[in-house]
């Protein structure tokens, strides 16, 4: 038995990392991108953080009861408010301002109540009209937290101290943002694409400049070279996964939890994608469709297996599809470790990613060929 | 075990196959150590093909190669220490220089002690050490993959095409290396399409088409056996002349406009050739008489020009 020709391993990675660090846009593209795509949703995310919608309202009662409405709505919704004169038609002011929800406090909401702390009349009520425009998106969680406030309001005029209460008690060590949920999506994303089109790029570079075939007139074997390139990948994707953190931390001051799992990740996110990319380039005719392939592999994976949102605001047999998808397994696999810091999960999904490599990996040894013909 | 013989190279019928197409059909022939031998032949004649299987880098469909002692299909790895190959359209890492290439390939044979100046000095590359491989001349390119192809002193260096798509210059520079391992003793497996080269550089040359061997004997001797001849080359000579002599049974050619040329058997006909054109009062402006070269013999045997061309070939 031979030993592993180490020096040439090591030579195929210097030489790798040399042709990466020399080509600046690719450099870029790979360390950039998703750090850019950190920046940019993270921005988008930490603003929905702290969000206070706008709210417009016509007091057509002007009263000190009806102020007090407004204020409770203040302070209870968190709604920024905009009193709407009350002399004009709050349909046609929704309609002509682009504002999607305008509430109206009726004419005689004060003595209504009046009527009904005072007297008791069960009957004295008021009706609150939501003037709206159905195609805004954001209309329906406004209606929501409102009707929040207004059963508040009744619950505490009936003078009897509610029956059922809710206390919120999570799961989870600590609160994490939407932002802690999106890195590690980002991260998984990330060794996807770079590992995918690394391998089926450099790939078919090589063999069609013919440095495969000059390669294998040498004495590094086709192991060593798959070794050497799986090394190079990885490498690739720890310097990626740093940058990406160190933004993450910088910008965003991300609470996630780094250990070993991470790294576990990574790997095997690298695995199974170099795999991946050996049986695409070794059935890929041309450069070409070679990265087609690969377009037609990453992108669902991207949008379909929550690296950017949950899956769970999916429908449902989408919901289905993206469990068939290895990097949802990856995705899954580092929240657990990173955000939740539950190790069985992150054991069990790392199992899963983990077969999935295996065989994609042996699958890709076996397609890839150093000799020229069958 | 590897049994040392006084072959280099040793083919016995071998046969590539690939589907219906026979490109490679039962060849036989040996290469003695220390020879240099080009081997020659059209487009799609197997030529790239016969190299690839003895190189390691294909597997025969039959048949049986022996280098250095060793069976190609089962000492691959020890054969590999031992052959230095420069493959047909070589290319490197764009982005890595001379040197550094040089030092790849140095580790992948494990070879710590070798000479990479001295490599870069064969070669003539000193000024371009630094030099990223994109940056290079198709020359440069291709004298740098002959270093690569003796990074690890092999014993048999083969040298796919290492002249196509070179200007003279180039191909020159080329020749001196070639020349240079040579004088070193160092078996060279060549295959190209310039016979001047071949005729430069071989000792031996083999000629293939359709898949067999059809002629091999060093340039002389093919030459000798195949076009012993004369070519009478008549400059600037008017229409007139040219009616003479196929009136005098001869058989001539225009070589360009105003040039005839005409083949001559024996000796004495380069006079009678001479003096019918004199009695006729016709004049020429001069006259050349020579051997045939490669190039005539290989168009006689293969019906076949060699053509310049940079097309691969399987």
């Amino acid at each position: 038995m031979r030993g592993m020709n180490l020096r040439g391993i090591g030579a195929n990675i210097v030489v790798k990392l040399r042709c990466f660090y020399r080509e600046t846009t690719a450099m870029f593209f790979t360390i950039a991108f998703p750090i850019i795509l950190i920046l940019v949703f993270g921005t988008i995310f930490m603003s929905q953080d702290n969000v206070a919608y706008h709210l417009c309202l016509q007091d057509l009662d002007q009263t000190k009861s009806s102020v007090d409405v407004v204020k409770t709505l203040e302070e209870k919704g968190k709604f920024k408010i905009t009193r709407v004169d009350p002399a004009v038609d709050a349909a046609q002011y929704v309609r002509d301002s682009r504002v999607n929800l305008v509430l109206v406090i009726p004419k005689g909401f004060e003595l209504s109540l009046m009527q009904r702390m005072i007297f008791n009349n069960l009957k004295a009520s008021v009706t609150i009209t939501y003037i709206y425009d159905p195609s805004s998106s954001s209309v329906a969680t406004k209606m929501e937290i409102l009707n929040g406030v207004l059963a508040g309001i009744n619950q505490e005029m009936s003078g009897k101290p509610p029956f059922a209460r809710s206390v919120e008690k999570s799961i989870l060590a600590k609160k994490y943002r939407f932002i802690e949920f999106f890195i590690p999506g980002i991260i998984a994303m990330a060794v996807m694409t770079l590992s995918l089109f690394g391998t089926v790029d450099l790939d078919t570079e090589l063999r069609q400049k013919g440095i495969i075939r000059k390669l294998s007139t040498t004495p590094i074997t086709r192991s060593e070279w798959i070794l050497s390139s799986i090394l190079y990948q990885f490498i690739l994707a720890v310097i990626s996964t740093i940058a990406m953190l160190l933004v993450s931390y910088a910008v965003f001051d991300v609470n996630l939890h780094i250990d070993a799992w991470l790294l576990m990740f990574i790997l095997l996110d690298v695995f199974a994608f170099v795999g991946l990319g050996m049986i695409l380039t070794r059935f890929a005719k041309e450069a070409q469709s070679a990265a087609a392939a690969s377009n037609a592999i990453s992108y669902p994976m991207m949008f379909l297996s929550g690296s950017f949102f949950p899956i769970e605001l999916m429908p449902e047999f989408l919901q289905i599809f993206a469990k068939t998808l290895p990097l949802y397994y990856v995705n899954e696999g580092l929240r657990a470790a990173m955000v939740f810091e539950d190790n069985m999960a992150a054991l069990r999904y790392a199992a899963i990613i983990g077969v999935f490599a295996a065989v994609v990996f042996i699958l890709g040894i076996v397609a890839s060929k150093w000799e020229e013909d069958q | 075990m590897a049994t040392e013989t006084d072959y280099a190279i040793e083919v016995d019928k071998l046969t590539k196959r690939y589907g219906e197409l026979l490109a490679v059909d039962g060849i036989s022939f040996t290469v003695g150590k220390g020879e240099v031998f080009a081997f020659l032949g059209p487009n799609g004649a197997g030529k790239t093909t016969t190299v690839e299987i003895i190189e390691t880098i294909r597997r025969p469909t039959s048949g049986k190669v022996i280098l250095l002692g060793m069976d190609v299909t089962k000492k691959k790895h020890d054969i590999v220490h031992r052959i230095g190959v420069l493959p047909q359209g070589f290319s490197s890492f764009d982005r890595i220089t001379v040197r550094e290439t040089l030092q790849y390939y140095a580790q992948l044979y494990r070879a710590r002690s070798a000479d990479i100046d001295g490599l870069i000095g064969l070669v003539n590359l000193h000024d371009k050490a630094g030099e990223q491989y994109k940056n290079l001349s198709g020359g440069l390119r291709q004298r740098l993959g002959i270093a690569i192809a003796l990074v690890n002193d092999p014993e048999i260096v083969f040298l796919d095409e290492p002249t196509t798509g070179l200007d003279p210059h180039a191909r020159r520079e080329v020749w001196e290396v070639l020349q240079g391992l040579k004088v070193k003793g160092t078996t060279v497996f060549l295959t190209t399409h310039y016979m001047e080269e071949a005729e430069l550089l071989a000792d031996t040359v083999g000629i293939i088409s359709k898949g067999k061997i059809i002629a091999m004997g060093s340039p002389g001797q093919l030459i000798m056996d195949n076009a012993n001849y004369q070519v009478l080359t008549l400059q600037s000579v008017d229409d007139h002349a040219f009616e003479i002599l196929r009136k005098s049974g001869f058989e001539p050619v225009h070589a360009n406009h105003s040039d005839i040329r005409i083949r001559v058997e024996p000796t004495d006909d380069v006079l009678k050739i001479l003096n019918s054109i004199k009695d006729a009062g016709t004049v020429y402006h001069g006259l050349d008489v020579r051997r045939p070269n490669l190039e005539e013999v290989f168009l006689k045997l293969t019906g076949e020009a060699l053509s310049d061309g940079s097309a691969g070939e399987r």
